[in-house]
């Protein structure tokens, strides 16, 4: 009966699982720690991404202005009649400007320094004041104190100079001391920029919007909208319903999971070669942008929607089919409103590819500069990644801050449209 | 003198269980045949691919009569009885052959249309399926469909009438536009039971319908099973013999495929004709 | 032979439950057995201890005739058995009862011993009868009893063909008796009492023909009570 493991046998079931349960719950802690330390990383990824993003672009939703007294002086202007369209179409703005400046800045002699003290006001400023003769013709000749746009450089300066920050642009200390003056007799100030959200492109940071790019955006995806979404739903239909399981059938399936993963440029090169070369049609205009991206974002739609049928229980098919009623009343009846959720998280999730996409856009076309904000989907456009994209390319400083501003309008109409969806689906949803 | 007898009958002798009934020859033993048939099945045979599944079924369906099918899993039960409105055509592979006669009209003519044999064959599912919508759509789903109400008087008192038929009515009429998902198994599946016969058809098929039941729901359907065979004729498959026992007229029990033996219900659970169903009956294999 | 298979369930404890049931009625069955031929010995040989015996044993056979009972509704209770299951259940319970109904008439002859010692002997008329009796009835009783266990339709067949002899025999050994009566009416009483005991014999007879019937009921499913031998034949023929 002595038996040497009658120590260790003594040990019960119990006793022994006692012993290995600290270890286990260690195990259990540390694959925790684990998940959280990864979401944690995430999260850290995530705050810096937009600290970033928004410390840079916050200031583009400012403009800087200056004050001046601006005589509309008829001589100067070059006309007699402010309220004749076409005279002030021709208008001497600029000179008027030039004149309130050197008004402002008498000591202001050689010709270079002037030139410098011109470049104070954004070339943006005379179509304003053309704006406030029109809209107040019997002003012509006299007077007035205004605000005015200032150039890029006075406002980049003026704004690291309310931000207590280093100054690195191109100003030299005459300049320098010009923005002094002003600030100390408060003719310098900055207001909300209303004109980076109402106006399209341009060259110069203080006039160019974001406008342009984002109806842009908003042509091109309803365009992929409305052709994707009926395209891929309907073929879905026809594969998972109809299509009888063939060689055929199984060939199309093995090239539609291909599609999806296949770069997006290479969609851009065949909508070059299919609608630009072969059907002639405009380049940079929403339409071709759409169906470009039509093309990439059926794949994902097909995909998504056709698990999302086959996730309708077969229960349901099956009791359809057996009250008598026909494929397409069961397809339509019951299949599609109980996929219809699935499909369109699938549709959300091709839409915000789409947004955020830039390279195929660029092959036909739609990277060129426009400054019209686009009026339908013939007309140029530019689109928000591609935007973001040119601005990131300028050398302007003041662009920096504008591309980050463009990020933020970007995401915030990821947000918008995926918020959209998750309450389009939930109301589905709630049909039972 | 026990001691030797005891022993001697102790000696077993093997039931040949695996192989089952002769393949090719084979004669369903009991009364297949009925004076007053609603469906006349001949000599039908389903194939699953080159799989036979079903092998030469003759068998008559009399009018409000309750059969029930029994066998094995796999026995082809299941699929037999959807041979009988046709759901096996939603199986690209499956093939049926033979002859199914509802009263004079060959079902498996395919000049046939599936959609009024349905409404006139309805089937109800062995889980509860009601469709994702008010306990009032579910029942006047097929009635819409299938046009059979002009107004929505008309329309209201089919539901109503169906649902009472099903003894649902009481526990549902405040809650007509309720979901039907909302409902217990149990009154989800009798409200399957109310959507089939909404449409009045002359025989349903039921596919172990009590199988996701507890046994007092059970016992309702069962219940409302021996009310619809007045004017109803019931075609039901269980796993459970004792349900087939207490709801049915006659049982036909399947095995591999074959029919073995059809005979009223009160002789095949006190003395069926065939060693393999008194085998089955008896739990001797499963 | 046809055999019922009862060990062949998927349910080893069906399969115990039911053999437990068919033993337990095999050894009632031998006890009852015991009991009748200790009782016809006790008549015979004027036993009066035996005869006592016999009387105690009664006690044992009702116990194991609650046993039984209970025993097969548990069985019906917890397994539901169909068909041959449930024909073995319902036909111990039957014969159960048939045999406490032996064990009762056993005790009745036992008792007639008793009194027939009381009275004294006399020479031992009417004892060819009751051996004559008691021996065939006891060889039926042992058939049947055999024909259970072996789910033997034959032997079954040949006991129900038996009691239709034991009846003969026993009307005319109770005319017998009546001619012993008359002879001499002293021994009424006397006599009296060996005619309640052929009169028990005769009712062990048709209580061994109720379980012969029951056994063929269990075999083939057949009920052949109330019938005529002939039909009964042509009954079982038609299974065959």
């Amino acid at each position: 009966m002595t038996n040497p493991d009658s120590q260790n046998q003594a040990l019960t079931t119990a006793q022994k699982v006692e012993l290995s349960l600290k270890k286990r719950y260690r195990a259990e802690a540390r694959f925790k720690a684990f998940g959280l330390a990864s979401i944690c990383f995430g999260l850290l990824a995530l705050v810096v991404l937009f600290s970033n993003i928004i410390g840079n672009g916050i200031g583009a939703f400012q403009q800087t202005d200056i004050q001046l007294e601006v005589t509309f002086d008829k001589d100067t202007l070059e006309i007699d009649d402010a309220s004749d369209a076409q005279q002030l179409a021709i208008a001497n703005f600029d000179g008027v400007i030039k004149n309130a400046l050197k008004a402002r800045f008498p000591d202001v002699k050689s010709r270079r320094d002037k030139r410098l003290l011109y470049g104070m006001i954004s070339i943006g400023a005379s179509f304003d004041l053309r704006d406030y003769l029109k809209a107040h013709p019997e002003k012509l000749g006299s007077t007035e104190t205004l605000w005015l746009l200032a150039d890029d450089d006075y406002d980049t300066y003026y704004k690291t100079l309310k931000a207590g920050e280093p100054f690195v642009g191109r100003m030299n200390e005459k300049q320098q001391a010009w923005v002094q003056s002003l600030l100390d007799n408060e003719q310098m100030k900055s207001s909300f920029n209303t004109r980076f959200f109402t106006s399209g492109d341009s060259a110069e940071p203080e006039l160019a919007g974001i406008l342009g790019a984002l109806v842009g955006s908003l042509l091109t995806l309803l365009v992929t909208l409305l052709l994707s979404f009926p395209i891929g739903v309907a073929a879905a239909i026809y594969l998972e319903e109809y299509a009888k399981k063939t060689k055929l059938t199984d060939f199309i399936e093995v090239n539609i999971n291909n599609l999806a993963a296949v770069p997006s440029v290479i969609f851009g090169l065949l909508g070059l070669a299919i609608f630009l070369n072969f059907f002639n049609m405009p380049r940079s205009i929403p339409l071709v942008g759409g169906l470009v991206l039509t093309l990439m974002t059926l794949p994902t739609i097909i995909i998504s929607s056709r698990a999302a049928i086959k996730a309708v229980p077969p229960s349901i098919r099956e009791a359809a089919l057996g009250m008598g009623a026909s494929k397409m009343q069961m397809i339509l009846h019951h299949v599609l409103p109980l996929a219809m959720p699935g499909m369109l998280t699938g549709a959300i999730i091709g839409m915000a590819q789409a947004l955020g996409e830039t390279a195929p856009l660029l092959m036909i076309g739609m990277v060129a500069f426009i400054v019209d904000i686009p009026g339908g989907v013939t007309d140029p456009a530019t689109v928000l990644p591609v935007q973001i994209f040119l601005w990131a390319d300028s050398p302007e400083r003041a662009f920096t801050e504008r591309t980050s501003a463009a990020i933020m309008v970007l995401l915030a109409f990821l947000i918008t449209m995926n918020a959209l969806a998750i309450w389009l689906r939930k109301r589905l949803e709630r049909r039972w | 003198m026990t001691e030797a007898a005891l022993k001697e009958a102790k000696q077993p002798s093997e039931i040949n269980l695996e192989s089952g009934p002769d393949a090719g020859e084979h004669q369903t033993v009991g009364a297949p045949f009925h004076d007053n048939a609603k469906i006349t099945v001949r000599n039908v045979d389903v194939f699953y691919a080159d799989k036979q599944a079903v092998f030469d079924v003759s068998l008559d369906i009399g009018k409000n009569e309750v059969i029930a099918m029994i066998g094995p899993s796999g026995c082809g039960k299941s699929t037999f009885l959807r041979c009988l409105n046709r759901m096996n055509d939603t199986i690209d592979i499956c093939r049926v052959t033979g002859s199914i006669k509802l009263e004079e009209k060959e079902i498996l003519d395919t000049k046939i249309d599936v959609v009024p044999l349905r409404a006139e064959v309805g089937m109800v599912f062995q889980k509860p399926n009601p469709f994702p919508k008010s306990i009032y759509d579910n029942v006047a789903y097929g009635p819409r469909i299938h046009g059979l109400a002009s107004r929505r008087s008309e329309l209201d008192e089919i539901v109503e009438t169906s649902l009472q038929k099903a003894g649902l009515w009481n526990e549902v009429k405040d809650r007509l536009h309720a979901p039907g998902t909302g409902l217990s198994g149990g009154q989800q599946q009798r409200l399957c039971i109310a959507r089939t016969i909404a449409v009045s058809p002359e025989v349903i098929l039921m596919d172990e319908p009590c199988s996701a039941l507890d046994p007092i729901a059970t016992a309702k359907i069962e219940e409302l099973i021996a009310e619809l065979s007045e004017n109803f004729t019931i075609a039901i498959v269980t796993h459970s013999m004792q349900q087939a026992a207490r709801v049915s007229n006659r049982t036909a029990y399947f095995h591999m495929g074959k029919l073995i033996e059809v005979n009223e219900t009160e002789q095949v659970f006190t003395n069926p004709d065939h060693k393999l169903t008194e085998a089955y009956i008896t739990g001797r294999f499963g | 032979m046809d055999t019922l298979h009862l060990d062949q369930h998927i349910s080893a404890q069906f399969n115990e439950d039911l053999e437990h049931l068919r033993t337990k009625l095999l050894e009632m069955g031998g006890l009852v057995e015991d009991q009748l031929k200790d009782a016809v010995k006790a008549i015979e040989t004027a036993d009066g201890a035996l005869a006592e015996k016999v009387i105690e044993t009664e006690k044992e056979v009702d116990q194991r005739e609650m046993a039984l009972d209970q025993e097969s509704i548990t069985i019906l209770a917890r397994r539901q058995p169909a068909a041959s299951d449930l024909r073995l259940v319902m036909m111990v319970t039957k014969a159960t009862r048939d045999l406490e109904r032996v064990g009762d008439e056993a005790n009745k002859i036992a008792k007639m011993a008793i009194a027939l010692n009381a009275e004294g002997s006399d020479g031992g008329r009417g004892y060819v009868e009751l051996r004559h009796l008691a021996a065939n009835v006891i060889r039926v009783l042992n058939t049947v009893l055999d024909a259970f266990a072996r789910y033997d339709v034959e032997s079954a067949m040949d006991v129900v063909r038996e009691d239709k002899i034991i009846d003969t025999e026993y009307k005319s050994a109770v005319r017998e008796m009546i001619t012993y009566m008359m002879e001499d009416p002293r021994a009424i009483s006397r006599v009296m009492n060996i005619m309640w005991a052929l009169r028990a014999l005769e009712r062990i007879g048709d209580h061994a023909r109720n379980i012969a019937e029951q056994v063929i009921y269990l075999v083939h499913g057949t009920d052949v009570r109330h019938i005529s031998i002939g039909d009964i034949e042509r009954a079982l023929e038609s299974k065959r």
